[in-house]
């Protein structure tokens, strides 16, 4: 069978020797072949089937009973599974914001420093976690620049910062809906934008700082940590799996072309309209392998998360830090299996990546393929 | 006038892909803007369209200044050399979608939908995705898309380059056809000058950024207004000479030329098409152009005879019908005497 498929035509005459098998110009002796193969086989058993298998082994040495109690039993470890499943999500949703607008920006425009944002997202993949998290000790920890300021009434800073985003926000808006033609302006639309975005932002800011300073959402004269809690592990989750999601949504935005989306424009579609009818449909696969990738990432970061935590069990404990913390107490089956469950999720996302990888566009497809 | 231009220029970096051009294009017209690659055809359309903002100049559409606005104020259809379909979306999705984005209720959009279903001879493909239908067809829903918001002007950027030859020649047929039915302003972009005479009722000549001639296929054709449009427009031969007192010599052939009755000799340059050309075994003029045949090519209702001038060494191509060449028995090697039914003079500094 071999011999014609790698022949490519028919057999040439049928003698004795017609089955003999057909050398290929590319193919390697035998020994070659074989001890490749092997070698491969072998370094990847030793290297990543044997540890992993041995996970799984150790989390269940002692059985489904006790595996199960060391994961739900103990507080802490509990906690651990908890603050993990709320930091992701919130340094996930935060990638994904940023790697959208930062892939739409520099597959669609071309601006001066395209090159070196490219270069900066990817930035940081090159620094050490550790190092990360150091950055952001010093500059929200105790002795840090902004350390004393938070520590004294740190909350003050709130009404501001989210008196801004919804700002921010309500000007992409307005941009995005605003008719071009003067005609079809209603309301808002018929000031001049430098008016109605300069105005309408600085009365819609003042309003909303007001508001919450009156109405005392945030809480007076406490200190607001970052360090050694929360928010410290959601930035130094966010910085460490910055580049995930918009490294994998500029080849695919770029694949795809602006076309589609110039033909919704001149359909009469608005930039919302063409951004969720068009472009999301075009990039949801290449956008949910980042996902993936970022969350598997995410939930894994062990170097800056420990840095800007402080390992206080059963508060700022994520699930890589409670695995080393139950190591380090000689709790091998609690710490395999806190382990397991990672590893479980690392398996899950190996699966769900290879079947993504069917759907992302390549260079070559761009417009429809023939059926 | 659907569509007016007004001095409009764009550059991209240091080139300059439109350079100051002024354009009308009558209601109902529908008009073809013709050059080589580069010479800023798209980028004049897609300013039309509103897809590219022109660095300066003005673009009306039907009385209204439309240069300020975005595509989706300015009521264009626009098809694609691509057709940039909605892959995801079915092809009643995609043809709905200018009415779904304008808030059209979902009966009266189907109803369009289907209307239009039947004007591109697609009716039983509405649930079908743009990757299950063959290239002609989709440049059909493409164009059935564009036309569903019933725009003003309909603008068409190489809508057959990405066909195969035959597709191509149905599909310009199709559409001189529906233009008739529909009347909608269309301007169309090509490269291809067949295509562009066969259907456009008027041709935009362009090179480099500028228009060279505005006129119907016949004008442009017959009367090209200068050495660019007459060797773009198809085969011509060039014969170098020299223009005195009304009268042009190019290499044997006489050309007269009222346009220039001064003593002063200057350069000139003869064109004359391969059809326009006539090959004798005789001569009576004193000094004609003699050429020897290299070669005959009896493709069709036409043979192509290739020429050498025997003193220039010049490549000469001439056209002849099959009875002229049966007459003639021409064979390689057969030494003929050329002169021109109809031929064109350009002065030099007309041609630089």
């Amino acid at each position: 069978m071999q011999s014609e498929v790698a022949a490519g035509i028919p057999a040439p005459q049928r003698t004795s020797k017609a089955y003999a098998p057909v050398r290929r110009a590319q193919e390697d002796p035998a020994w070659v072949r074989w001890g490749l193969t092997g070698f491969s086989l072998f370094a990847v058993g030793v290297i990543v089937v044997i540890p992993i298998a041995n996970v799984f082994a150790g989390a269940l040495t002692e059985g489904i009973g006790t595996y199960w109690k060391n994961l739900i039993a103990d507080p802490d470890t509990l906690h651990s599974i908890y603050l993990t499943l709320t930091v992701v999500p919130i340094a996930l949703v935060a990638n994904i914001v940023f790697g959208v607008a930062s892939a739409w920006a520099i597959s669609r425009f071309s601006f001066p420093g395209r090159t070196l944002l490219v270069a900066l997202i990817d930035l940081p993949f090159s620094v050490s976690p550790v190092v990360a998290g150091l950055m952001f000790v010093l500059i929200f920890g105790l002795q840090g620049y902004f350390g004393p300021f938070l520590r004294r009434d740190g909350y003050s800073v709130m009404p501001y910062l989210v008196a801004l985003v919804v700002v921010l926000a309500l000007a992409v808006l307005y941009v995005l809906l605003r008719p071009s033609n003067s005609q079809a302006r209603r309301g808002f639309w018929r000031l001049h934008p430098a008016i109605a975005l300069v105005g309408g932002g600085v009365v819609t800011f003042a309003v909303l700082v007001l508001a919450q300073q009156a109405l005392g959402v945030w809480p007076q004269n406490e200190s607001l940590k970052i360090i050694f809690a929360t928010p410290g592990l959601v930035l130094a989750t966010s910085f460490v799996t910055f580049p995930f999601v918009a490294r994998e949504l500029i080849p695919v935005m770029d694949a795809i072309g602006p076309d589609e989306e110039l033909a919704a424009l001149s359909l009469g579609a608005n930039g919302w309209q063409m951004f969720w009818h068009i472009t999301v449909p075009n990039v949801k696969w290449g956008l949910a392998y980042g996902i993936i990738l970022c969350n598997a990432r995410a939930m894994g970061e062990f170097g800056a998360v420990y840095v800007v935590s402080g390992h206080i069990a059963g508060e700022t404990d994520t699930m890589p830090l409670r695995i080393e913390k139950l190591f380090q107490e000689y709790n091998m089956p609690g710490s395999f299996a806190v382990a397991s469950l990672l590893t479980l999720v690392a398996i899950l996302t190996l699966f769900v990546k290879s079947k993504l990888e069917k759907h992302l566009p390549t260079a070559t497809s761009r417009g429809e393929t023939e059926p | 006038m659907s569509i007016v231009v007004k001095n409009v220029s764009k550059r991209f970096g240091n080139f300059a892909a439109v350079d100051d051009v002024n354009l009308e294009v009558p209601n109902g017209s529908l008009l073809a803007l013709l050059g080589p690659s580069g010479s800023g055809k798209t980028t004049l359309l897609r300013i039309i369209a509103g897809l590219e903002l022109a660095d300066q100049g003005t673009v009306i559409h039907h009385e209204e200044d439309v240069t300020a606005y975005s595509p989706r104020d300015r009521k264009v259809g626009f098809v694609f050399q691509h057709y940039a379909l909605f892959r995801h979306m079915t092809i009643e999705d995609n043809i709905g979608y200018g009415l779904r984005v304008r808030g059209v209720p979902k009966a009266e959009r189907a109803e369009r939908v289907n209307e239009l279903l039947k004007l591109i001879r697609l009716e039983n493909f509405g649930k079908r995705y743009p990757s299950q239908l063959s290239g002609g067809q989709r440049q059909r829903v493409a164009l059935a898309r564009a036309l569903a918001a019933r725009p003003a002007v309909l603008l068409l950027d190489e809508p057959f380059g990405a066909l195969d030859a035959k597709v191509r020649q149905e599909l310009r047929q199709w559409l001189r056809r529906l233009h008739e039915e529909i009347h909608v302003t269309s301007v169309f972009v090509t490269h291809d000058q067949e295509e562009a005479f066969e259907v456009a009722d008027h041709v935009v000549v362009m090179n480099r950024g500028r228009i060279e001639q505005v006129g119907t296929p016949a004008e442009v054709f017959e009367h090209p207004a200068n050495a660019f449009v007459m060797d773009f427009l198809g085969n011509v031969n060039v014969f170098p000479g020299k223009v005195e007192q009304g009268k042009v010599v190019a290499r044997g052939m006489e050309v007269a030329y009222p346009a220039y009755p001064h003593a002063e000799a200057r350069e000139a340059e003869v064109y004359v098409r391969p059809h326009e050309l006539v090959l004798e075994r005789r001569s009576e003029v004193p000094a004609p152009l003699i050429a020897k045949v290299v070669h005959v090519n009896p493709a069709g209702p036409r043979t192509k005879v290739e020429l050498r001038a025997e003193a220039s060494e010049q490549m000469i191509v001439a056209e002849l019908s099959n009875e002229r060449l049966a007459e003639l028995s021409l064979a390689p090697g057969d030494t003929v005497y050329v002169s021109a039914r109809k031929a064109r003079v350009f002065m030099r500094e007309e041609t630089a």
